[in-house]
């Protein structure tokens, strides 16, 4: 068992369909380079220059806002993150 | 105190035991600012006009495009290339003739904020882009009194209530400028997401119930689905960080 890693619609279309994806990983960016490896156009959506996360990306996990250390935010076995992304029409 | 004629036309909804005589009252003297007369802005001050909302005060620029009507449902045909405000004014006065509607056509900017919001309530965030909801963040924080944020996408939409000093802000969320875009979107999303908003705001001026704060509702059209993300306060916050709310 490992982490799952809750899709965004919008982002399916770089996962081959799937919007759960499950990962190996003790933290939140460890788990997205893990993604990022297997599905490499999704990991150029996620990871901007440096390896810093999109900034108009939003992490929950477990159902709280992994802001603002996203990336080195801790996580273990069965935990559920959700990567969704900031919405600004009106 | 509520007139014969305030009775009969809040009658279902002063029958709600939340509400009553004593909140009707309450939204009778309530002014609120609504930030955008768009699809947001449309249901919300359409829900609040009818709610009995004393006054509601609009703030838009535009002029009304054929390209609104999709879902700026304060807007129709006719409307077009009319003042936003001035569509909005007429709907809202036709709809509720004993509220007062203040139509304010200006741009949002940080030097006009504040007299724009001077006296009210609270401030409705029904914006299209980041830029201008930082400065609706800024000036509630300022002026310590709540936003609604709603912002929609497609489908897709999402709400949060902020309480200045007390509940997570806008900012305390903040990674970075987001670019303003030309959003797709489906009427009946804004249509969800105000109706929340104006929910939210009836809730915080009768004060009852559970506000959307410190959390964060997401609403997926697609799926059918309402997630809810517990949000944290940021002691560091550019905006709220120093301040403590009022209680
Ligand atoms: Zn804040």
């Amino acid at each position: 068992m490992g982490i799952k890693v809750h899709v965004h619609q919008s982002h399916v279309q770089y996962t081959n369909g799937e919007r759960i994806i499950e990962v190996e990983g003790h933290t939140v960016g460890a788990c997205l380079k893990n993604i990022a490896v297997k599905y490499p156009e999704f990991g150029k959506q996620i990871f901007e220059k440096q390896g810093k996360l999109n900034h108009l990306f939003e992490i929950y996990v477990n159902g709280e806002s992994a802001y603002p250390k996203e990336l080195e935010k801790e996580i273990k076995d069965g935990d559920d993150v959700y990567i969704t992304r900031l919405l600004s029409g009106g | 105190m509520l007139t014969k004629r305030d009775r009969n036309l809040y009658d279902r909804q002063i029958m709600i035991p939340e509400i009553g005589e004593k909140g009707q009252e309450r939204l009778n003297q309530a002014k609120v600012l609504i930030a955008g007369v768009g699809g947001l802005g449309s249901p919300t001050a359409f829900y609040l006009a009818a709610a009995g909302i004393g006054t509601i005060r609009l703030v838009d620029y535009d002029v009304v495009d054929i390209s609104n009507l999709n879902r700026q449902i304060l807007h129709w045909d006719g409307d077009i290339g009319r003042e936003k405000v001035d569509s909005a004014l007429e709907k809202l006065s036709r709809l509720n003739p004993s509220i007062n509607i203040e139509p304010v056509r200006e741009k949002i900017r940080e030097d006009n904020l504040s007299r724009i919001v001077e006296g009210c309530n609270l401030i409705v965030d029904a914006m299209d882009n980041f830029n201008v909801r930082y400065l609706l963040n800024r000036s509630a924080v300022d002026h310590q009194i709540p936003l609604f944020h709603g912002a929609v996408r497609g489908f897709e939409g999402r709400a949060m209530t902020i309480l200045p000093g007390q509940t997570a802000c806008l900012m305390c969320m903040y990674r970075g400028p987001v670019p303003e875009e030309k959003s797709p979107v489906i009427g009946v999303t804004p249509a969800v997401i105000g109706a929340i908003q104006a929910t939210e705001v009836i809730k915080f001026l009768t004060g009852v119930g559970q506000l959307l704060t410190n959390r964060i509702l997401l609403f997926d059209g697609i799926d059918m689905t309402f997630k809810e993300f517990r949000i944290n306060r940021n002691p560091h916050c550019m905006h709220c960080g120093n301040i403590k709310g009022k209680e």
